[in-house]
């Protein structure tokens, strides 16, 4: 019971001190900015340690068994191991609100304390606008999902945490992708900031653009988890399945992908900043949106939740007068920031800027596709799901040309380009990748369908085209005698928009081959029978049945051989677990670069047959090779100095 | 004129925002089913329990209540508490459809749990389970003596689902 209470007094605490903080907003004239920012950076920082204390508190009420707290008995067990009890305080509604307030709160204090390179007032109006948001989501939680509440009388032992949710990537996921969601936060308030000061400098941008990074980094990081997570611990035989939650976390991806860029041309030639704030306000807007869909259970989705429309309500109003108010105020205002948008179409900024409107097409496809479901439902046209087709056709017909795209915009000169200079390598470059995806594509697949060789062909265009750049950075300063002068003298920006590039290309690549060669077999399969699933042979022995401490299992046992000689065990299992019953399917994964197999139990047929599907899948392993040269290039971003170009 | 241009975000906002506030007051779950006021599809197979055939013609004569249910559905599980309570005050009887499951996860879990079905349907293959239009186990179809589908409730069954929908249609044929 004292566990409840000190957390709802932490609760109340936290929300009194951020409403404190937002109300610097209207006060800030009236005293010096420096005492009103420290007053600010003060009572953000004293909200933080409020919040984390009150998670740690929740945290402790798991791992002590404590079910005369309602979201306790709902989400643990006494049998359940340690780690997932921890875990467990960020597995339901409740308990995921809170870590996100946790982090949105994280993000605050980082922004008060290193924005030293940013006029006050601005620093003041972004901590007053992150903490009326921290307000509102801490208001929301203790309205209408405490995890707090009490239940009486405590039950003997709780209801167990959903078993698709005990797994080691449950422990790292939600907070890695609300760290790259609530990240949003910052550009939202540094936009909102501005439109508000009028102004924008060069040096204020080359900040921001750090933060959007470095938010990205979580985002992408948490996404390519997910997936991970999915296809190697769920069973779910698929890597993405345009899920709506899945959608609710691409689609801020794609913008800030889109802002990185834009916020690239802003602070080199000082244009597009009308554009920049927007994307900057479109991001955060995304987010909410998605924090919405996910926890308003309005869309079917792998991941709801909870269905309660009353915490809909709640969001949806919140959402509507934060854009809203965002959107009328850029409305009004983003016209006086100075913006000459002078530019060539032979130039970086102009291809950039082709590449930022089809990224914005693509979010706003996939919004359409995530809300059509709604729409349909609304205007009494069925209830029609648009599904997987809608959204790899678009994306097919959108990504490519701007995956052909990517590799002329490295070569390419701010303001005025030389296209002789150019075309050269890059028309020798763009046949040797013709050339290459035709012989791989022949060598080790089957020459089928035209779409692979493009795409395959613009892949490699984008990784050549970024090696060659880095090359001839490095070559430039081959005359420097001290390798540590060498070294200082890389153009880091370059280095990380190669290896950005690089790794999109590796993961075009894994996309169109696993998509196109992957096979799959759904068999029946008694002990002894085999099958041979591309060039290897797979030999079914039989069942044995495990007892763990929350679950008990059968194990299929698998071997394989190629060329009559084993290679590998598989243990496939289906476990049903103790308290809630629910059967889960672990598969049996062999990875490596060249392919997968994968190996799942179906269920028992009849006595001792089981049906089994057995899938190949060559090169998946290629899509999150492909993200981890893109978090990688990420870590340059915070070494390069870029200059920004006179007029 | 770019200011014309920022009135575009704030035009389309409010549209979604509409949307959504429609679609919140709605249950995703509800999915008009086109066989309601239809006859059941024709089907025959076996009864899970005695092994005899059973086809279409067995659920007529009598108002009934079909639900669709496996062993691997979590939410079968949650609903089973008020299956049995039906099955003791109802005057109407219950029938299964025992959806894409297998003989001995579903004779188990019955006896471990108890079995409110007067009848029950093994459809291992899931293929009667495409004729009656079933989205994911449980389901729960309302019948009339003919057979037409009178009602379809998807995911477990609760209270409200006994109070608002089943037991008016009931008591409004008796009456």
């Amino acid at each position: 019971m004292i566990i409840s209470e000190v957390g709802n007094v932490l609760l109340s605490f936290a929300t009194a001190f951020s409403a404190v903080t937002t109300l610097s907003f209207f006060f800030k004239n009236y005293y010096s900015h420096s005492y009103i920012f420290g007053l600010s950076r003060f009572f953000t920082l004293t909200s933080f340690f409020i919040i984390l204390f009150s998670f740690i508190l929740l945290s402790y009420a798991f791992l002590t068994d404590n079910f005369s707290i309602l979201y306790v008995a709902n989400n643990s067990n006494i049998t359940l191991p340690d780690i997932y009890k921890f875990s467990a305080t960020w597995g339901a509604h409740e308990g995921s609100m809170l870590l996100w307030v946790l982090i949105l709160s994280f993000w605050t204090l980082l922004v008060a304390f290193f924005s030293d390179s940013l006029p006050k007032v601005i620093s003041i109006n972004m901590l007053s606008i992150m903490n009326f948001i921290i307000l509102a989501f801490l208001t929301f939680i203790i309205f209408t999902s405490n995890p707090f509440d009490t239940i009486f009388p405590a039950p003997e032992n709780g209801n167990d945490l959903n078993p698709l949710l005990q797994d080691p990537g449950l422990i790292i996921h939600p907070p890695l992708l609300y760290f790259g969601y609530v990240g949003t936060s910052i550009p939202f308030a540094f936009a909102v900031a501005i439109l508000f000061n009028e102004e924008v400098k060069p040096k204020w941008i080359s900040w921001l653009r750090k933060w959007v990074t470095l938010t990205w980094f979580f985002l992408t990081a948490g996404i390519s988890l997910g997936s991970w997570w999915a296809y190697h611990e769920l069973g779910w035989g698929g890597w993405w399945f345009w899920d709506p939650v899945e959608n609710a976390s691409f689609m801020p991806w794609l913008i800030l992908t889109a802002l990185i860029h834009s916020l690239i041309i802003s602070e080199k030639r000082n244009i597009f900043l009308s554009w920049s704030i927007f994307l900057s306000i479109l991001a955060f807007s995304l987010s909410l949106l998605g924090t919405f869909l996910v926890r308003s259970g309005i869309l079917v989705s792998v991941h709801a939740f909870a269905n309660d429309p009353e915490r809909g309500i709640y969001i949806l109003t919140f959402l509507s007068v934060i854009i809203g108010f965002s959107l009328i105020l850029y409305m009004i205002k983003s016209n006086r920031l100075t913006d000459t948008n002078d530019f060539t179409f032979n130039s970086k900024e102009f291809v950039l800027l082709i590449n930022n409107i089809l990224l914005t097409i693509i979010t706003f496809a996939i919004l359409l596709g995530t809300l059509y479901p709604l729409i349909a439902s609304t205007l009494d046209l069925g209830k029609i799901s648009v599904g997987p087709p809608y959204f790899n056709y678009i994306s097919t017909f959108l990504f490519l040309p701007m995956i052909l795209l990517m590799s002329p915009a490295v070569f390419m000169a701010w303001k005025k380009n030389n296209l002789k200079k150019i075309i050269k390598p890059l028309t020798s470059m763009f046949i040797l990748s013709l050339i290459l995806a035709f012989i791989v594509t022949w060598l080790f697949y089957e020459i089928r369908y035209l779409i692979v060789l493009i795409s395959l062909a613009f892949a490699i265009f984008a990784i050549l085209s970024s090696i060659f750049k880095i090359y001839e950075n490095i070559k430039i300063h081959s005359k420097i005698k001290s390798l540590y002068k060498r070294l200082i003298n890389i153009n880091f920006s370059i280095v990380s928009n190669s290896f950005a590039h690089i790794g999109i290309g590796v993961l075009v690549i894994g996309i169109t081959i696993s998509n196109y060669f992957s096979l799959e077999k759904e068999i029946l399969m008694k002990p002894g029978d085999s099958t041979m699933i591309s060039n290897v042979e797979i030999i079914f022995n039989g069942i044995k049945k495990e007892k763990e401490q929350n679950y008990s299992s059968k194990v299929g046992v698998f071997y394989s051989y190629k060329n009559d000689v084993y290679q590998l065990t598989y243990l496939p299992e289906k476990r049903i677990y103790n308290v809630q019953k629910n059967v889960m399917t672990e598969a049996a994964i062999s990875s490596s670069l060249a392919r997968d197999i994968y190996i799942a139990l179906g269920e028992e047929v009849s006595s001792e047959q089981w049906s089994v599907r057995i899938y190949y899948k060559p090169l998946i392993q290629f899509i999150w090779l492909g993200v981890l040269f893109m978090l990688f290039s990420t870590f340059f971003v915070f070494f390069d100095k870029r200059k920004t170009l006179k007029k | 004129m770019k200011y014309k241009l920022a009135i575009i975000p704030v035009i389309i906002f409010p549209l979604i925002l509409i949307f959504l506030l429609i679609g919140l007051g709605k249950d995703p779950t509800i999915v008009p089913s086109p066989l309601i006021g239809k006859n059941i599809p024709t089907f025959s197979s076996k009864d899970l329990i005695s092994n005899e055939p059973i086809t279409n013609n067995d659920l007529l004569g009598q108002y009934s209540l079909l639900n669709v249910w496996a062993s691997w559905c979590p939410a079968c599980y949650d609903e089973h508490d008020h299956l049995m309570n039906l099955s003791e005050k109802l005057s109407i009887p219950i029938y299964g459809l025992n959806y894409k499951d297998n003989f001995k996860d579903a004779t188990t879990w019955l006896s471990l749990y108890g079995n409110p079905y007067e009848k029950i349907i093994f459809d291992f293959d899931g293929m009667i389970g495409i004729e009656f239009g079933v989205y994911g186990a449980p389901e729960t179809f309302i019948l009339d003596h003919k057979g037409t589908i009178l009602y379809k409730h998807i995911g477990a069954i609760n209270q409200e689902f006994i109070n608002n929908k089943l037991l008016p249609i009931i008591n409004n044929e008796f009456e």
